[in-house]
């Protein structure tokens, strides 16, 4: 058999194959509305993987600000520290520096009462500390180290009786500062606050 | 043209196109809705096409291919079919009638898909290298080994047939 009648052979079994194929029905329908069942699986696809991605970029974000900025470590009990929630400069002696006035103390409960002196806290730069507890004086030393890790000694002072401010119970408690512009807080060795001040001038 | 104007025109011709290449009615059907779906999908770019036919054709035949190459494709199914809603094989009747039908069985994908784009399609070797993305020189190749290989096929047959 030639390759000619191979080919004439090849067109008329193609041509009765074809020929053989009943009507499809409904063509347009159904390629449609595959075609619209696929877009529809597309969008749904692609908004579920656009949630993930921006679920991923949120929580990647949250944990990258968490390390780069000066945020504090959680406080256990009443009076969290504002600074943890807000984005401040680490407590240093730079931040401390200057004159603060009490405004809260655990436990006391008469910090507006008149006294014969201003019972204020007045920290410097050079590491030293002075003050009033409203009829004596006050000093010692501080360092703030890491993460607002506060110590203070107490230096020799008068024990006249008054109504005192206890500014030497509380800098002899505190472990740890928590400052910003306008005010200042100390907590204990468990989280709580033990005094707030403000900056007095 | 709209897209139900070229599904009212052409869409049946898509299906034989499938049967001939596939040798399955319900592979034809298959592979004509999978070609139109695609095609719905970008119908502005295929409209702009020189022949938005030839375009659509060369769709089903890459998803014919496509489908050929994947494990599935030579897995028979398992799952009980309901006589109720089965199609009649019209290709049993061709392979009853036509040994070349039959030979044709023994073909590679490709042989067959190039075959039936020239002797069934009419179209010629620089056009079937367009669809297939080889060169027309690969066509006249595949033509020429395809042609020997259903001549042998068919001689065998033949002889099975004096035989029996």
């Amino acid at each position: 058999m030639s390759n000619t009648d191979l080919e004439d052979d090849l067109r008329g079994t193609f041509d009765r194959a074809a020929a053989s194929v009943p009507l499809a029905t409904d063509l347009t329908e159904r390629a449609t509305t595959g075609a619209r069942k696929a877009q529809r699986r597309t969008w749904v696809i692609s908004g579920a993987a656009a949630v993930a991605v921006a679920s991923v970029a949120v929580v990647g974000f949250s944990l990258g600000g968490g390390r780069s900025s000066p945020v504090q470590p959680p406080v256990a009990g009443v009076n969290t520290p504002t600074a943890s929630t807000t984005v401040q400069p680490p407590p240093s002696v730079a931040t401390v520096s200057g004159t603060w006035r009490p405004v809260q103390m655990a436990g006391v409960k008469s910090l507006k009462a008149p006294r014969s002196e201003d019972p204020v806290l007045v920290f410097r730069p050079d590491g030293t500390w002075g003050g009033s507890d409203g009829c004596n004086g006050l000093q010692g030393t501080y360092t703030i180290g890491q993460r607002g890790a506060f110590a203070a000694t107490i230096g020799p002072h008068h024990l006249i009786g008054c109504d005192n401010v206890p500014h030497t119970g509380v800098l002899r408690a505190a472990k740890r500062i928590a400052v910003d512009s306008s005010t200042l807080q100390f907590f204990g060795a468990d989280g709580r606050q033990l005094a707030k001040y403000t900056r007095a001038r | 043209m709209e897209f139900e104007e070229y599904v009212a025109a052409r869409g049946q011709d898509l299906v034989r196109l499938g049967f001939t290449v596939s040798g399955d009615y319900q592979r034809a059907e298959d592979l004509a809705q999978i070609a139109l779906m695609q095609a719905f999908r970008s119908w502005r770019k295929v409209r702009k096409a020189d022949d938005p036919h030839l375009y659509v054709r060369r769709i089903l035949i890459n998803a014919y291919l496509s489908m050929t190459r994947r494990r599935s494709f030579t897995e028979s199914p398992s799952a009980e079919i309901d006589p109720r809603s089965t199609v009649p094989d019209h290709a049993t009747d061709i392979v009853n009638s036509d040994d070349l039908w039959r030979a044709l069985a023994e073909l590679s994908a490709r042989e067959r898909v190039v075959l039936v784009l020239r002797y069934y399609q009419d179209l010629d070797d620089r056009t079937i290298a367009d669809v297939l993305g080889i060169k027309p020189s690969s066509v006249r190749a595949t033509v020429s080994r395809a042609l020997a290989t259903l001549r042998k096929t068919r001689r065998s047959y033949r002889v099975d047939e004096r035989l029996s």
